[in-house]
């Protein structure tokens, strides 16, 4: 490496060693790695660019609050997204209210209370079970111990089982809703629907995001909390999970940005609709409503063919990655503020 | 779990050993919801991919090359075909980027460059999928038409491209994390040795970091397989058994969006068809990442 050093761009701390080596010689090869991986950086960010600015330039002209409170119109120049915003407000109460209370359990589950202290519960079972009872009782202790027995191996599997969950094509998921909430539940192709198939597409990512929080909080909290006599679930309940509660709300406000983008599960379960409805904001209308949200109308008005459904089309991307900005902002803050370090 | 004499009687209450278990069984059954997901996805593609092999014959199904379901008739391979070739035009370009861009920022980008320019590369990961679409359709393909006459509107060429883009930071982000996991020492016994900062990078800091490096590149293999939006809007709906990336080809992804958008009627052959096209797709994207899982455990060099 040579020993240029732009105003401002210190080298990194290995650089020292090389600098009287470098400058014996010049070596164009060296620059020119240099400037390689460089410009494969500048590139990846400069499609970035282009990808924005292509949609800003389309779409800008057709954004207006109009555009914002009017229902869908075949006719482009009427046609608004405020079904397609609602719906996604929906979607979204309906999936954080099924997906946040049980991805949240099972990560305190999976991170408090599955891996400790089976040795000690297994001896008290056993202890209870030489102590002479009988019938039921006995039966019941007898199910616990083996259950102490295979816990382990069934907390594995979990965890297996949800990175490859979190791996699998949403599609997917798509045709899981399909089957079982539109087939199987009889649940018509609405936003219940819709927003049940999100629920179980970011289950695994808000119990992957709940138990990192939790991990990230100390040991000896909740060690101390137990020392003065507080049982586990005492401890966890009023100490580990009030200190984890940032990094938990954090993570499923990202795991919310993933479901709010999310079309392809919700064609497969819901259709496209062409219909001018507009759909109700209480959640509870929502097994009756047709599935609307902010993907599904930009796919829609990208698949016509007339170019100025293409504009708002890029209209509406602009709306729905504004909404992706302002929740990642929020995460951020959210970190910022109330992150500790212990 | 005794219960332990509190002071404050709301403790005792909910410390209560009988609620507290009761407590404990409810977060165990939220953990025990999530294998339920992966046995519903299982049961539900085998069982509707089950009835639709009932009539199509495992063997036509995976050897004709024909998919052309209003005539019945059902060989896969020109969908499977399409999905792998836009993968390999997506590796083709994120393979360079990402790579290029991990070993810029674990090696040579200044500390407050790189903590700019990881979270804005990141942005691209977290990009709606139907917005690469519209990208690839307003303005990839038109650019490319530009440079390669005749290009049609819909071409696998522009979907690969985006699909590139979309995994471009997996790759980058999980081989700068493997890269930087590398420790120091390693580098400066070579720079000691006299070796250059592009030796070091590529004859010390790639090879120790292999492991996962290659990982990143076989998930971003199976992502780009899955996806679903930007192929349908670019590489457009007409099955087509063919390795030119110019030509435009219907993806296993897009061929079940395309039955779900219109009315196919539930138990219908054809409502079967993209259950059974889905197993393919959940096997082969689980089997690359079990693949890459292996890879990490079999080859992984841990550093003290």
């Amino acid at each position: 490496m040579t020993t240029l050093e732009a105003p401002g761009t210190p080298p990194p701390p290995p650089a020292a060693a090389t600098r009287p080596l470098a400058r014996k010689r010049s070596r164009p090869s060296e620059q020119l790695f240099k400037w390689l991986v460089m410009g494969l950086t500048a590139i990846t960010i400069a499609m970035l660019i282009w990808l924005i600015s292509s949609v800003v330039i389309k779409g800008a002209g057709s954004l207006s609050w109009a555009f914002l409170a009017d229902k869908p119109s075949s006719n482009p120049d009427k046609a608004g997204f405020n079904s397609a915003l609602r719906g996604s407000v929906v979607l979204m109460i309906i999936t954080i209210f099924f997906a946040w209370p049980i991805g949240v359990a099972a990560a305190l589950y999976l991170e408090k209370f599955a891996t400790q202290s089976a040795e000690a519960s297994e001896r008290k079972v056993r202890e209870r079970l030489g102590s002479g009872v009988s019938g039921v009782h006995a039966g019941w202790l007898r199910v616990r111990l083996s259950w102490l027995r295979v816990r382990p191996r069934v907390v594995h599997l979990v965890d297996v089982n949800i990175s490859n969950l979190a791996a699998v094509p949403s599609i997917i998921y798509g045709l899981l809703g399909l089957a079982i909430f539109v087939g199987i539940l009889g649940i018509s192709k609405s936003l219940l629907a819709g927003g049940l198939t999100l629920a179980v597409l970011i289950l695994p990512i808000i119990i992957i995001a709940a138990r990192e929080a939790l991990r990230a909080v100390p040991i000896s909290i909740e060690q101390g909390a137990m020392a003065l006599g507080a049982t586990r679930w005492q401890a966890v309940r009023s100490q580990v999970f009030p200190a984890a509660l940032p990094g938990i709300l954090t993570g499923t406000i990202l795991a919310m940005s993933r479901a709010i983008g999310e079309t392809a599960p919700l064609i497969v379960v819901g259709g496209i609709v062409f219909g001018t409805a507009v759909p109700s904001l209480n959640p509870l209308d929502a097994g009756n409503e047709a599935l609307f949200a902010m993907p599904l109308q930009i796919y829609f008005w990208t698949d016509q063919p007339q170019a100025s459904f293409q504009a708002i089309a890029a209209a509406g991307i602009i709306v729905l990655l504004a909404t992706l900005l302002v929740m990642n902002l929020v995460a951020i803050i959210l970190r910022n503020r109330y992150s500790k370090r212990w | 779990m005794t219960p332990v004499g509190d002071p404050s009687g709301r403790r005792k209450r909910l410390g209560g050993s009988v609620g507290e278990r009761a407590m404990l069984l409810a977060l165990a059954a939220a953990a025990i919801i999530s294998i339920l997901v992966t046995v519903g996805i299982v049961v539900v593609l085998v069982g509707e991919g089950a009835t639709f092999f009932t009539e199509v014959p495992l063997k036509e199904f995976f050897t004709g090359t024909e998919w052309f379901p209003v005539e019945g008739k059902y060989g896969v391979l020109p969908l499977l075909n399409a999905s792998i070739v836009i993968a390999l035009i997506a590796a083709v370009v994120a393979v360079p980027l990402g790579l290029g861009s991990a070993i810029y920022l674990s090696e040579y980008a200044p500390e407050r460059l790189r903590r700019v320019v990881k979270p804005v590369l990141e942005v691209l990961a977290g990009m709606p999928t139907i917005v690469l679409g519209f990208f690839a359709l307003d303005a990839v393909t038109p650019a490319l038409q530009t440079v390669i006459p005749g290009l049609g509107l819909y071409n696998a060429l522009a979907a690969g491209i985006v699909v590139g883009l979309l995994i471009t930071p997996l790759i980058s982000s999980l081989s700068e994390d493997s890269m930087r996991a590398v420790p120091n020492a390693m580098r400066e016994g070579a720079f000691g040795l006299g070796a250059t900062r592009r030796v070091v990078s590529l004859k010390v800091v790639v090879p120790a970091a292999l492991s996962g490096i290659v990982a990143s590149i076989v998930l971003a293999l199976s992502r780009a397989i899955g996806e679903t939006m930007a192929v349908t809007l670019a590489a457009g709906t007409v099955p087509n058994l063919s390795w030119n990336p110019l030509e435009g080809m219907q993806t296993i992804t897009a061929y079940i969006v395309q039955v779900s958008k219109g009315e196919a009627s539930r138990g219908s052959l054809q409502y079967e068809s993209i259950f059974a096209v889905g197993l393919l797709l959940f096997v082969v994207t689980l089997a690359i990442n079990i693949i890459a899982v292996r890879i990490v455990r079999k080859y992984r060099t841990v550093y003290q």
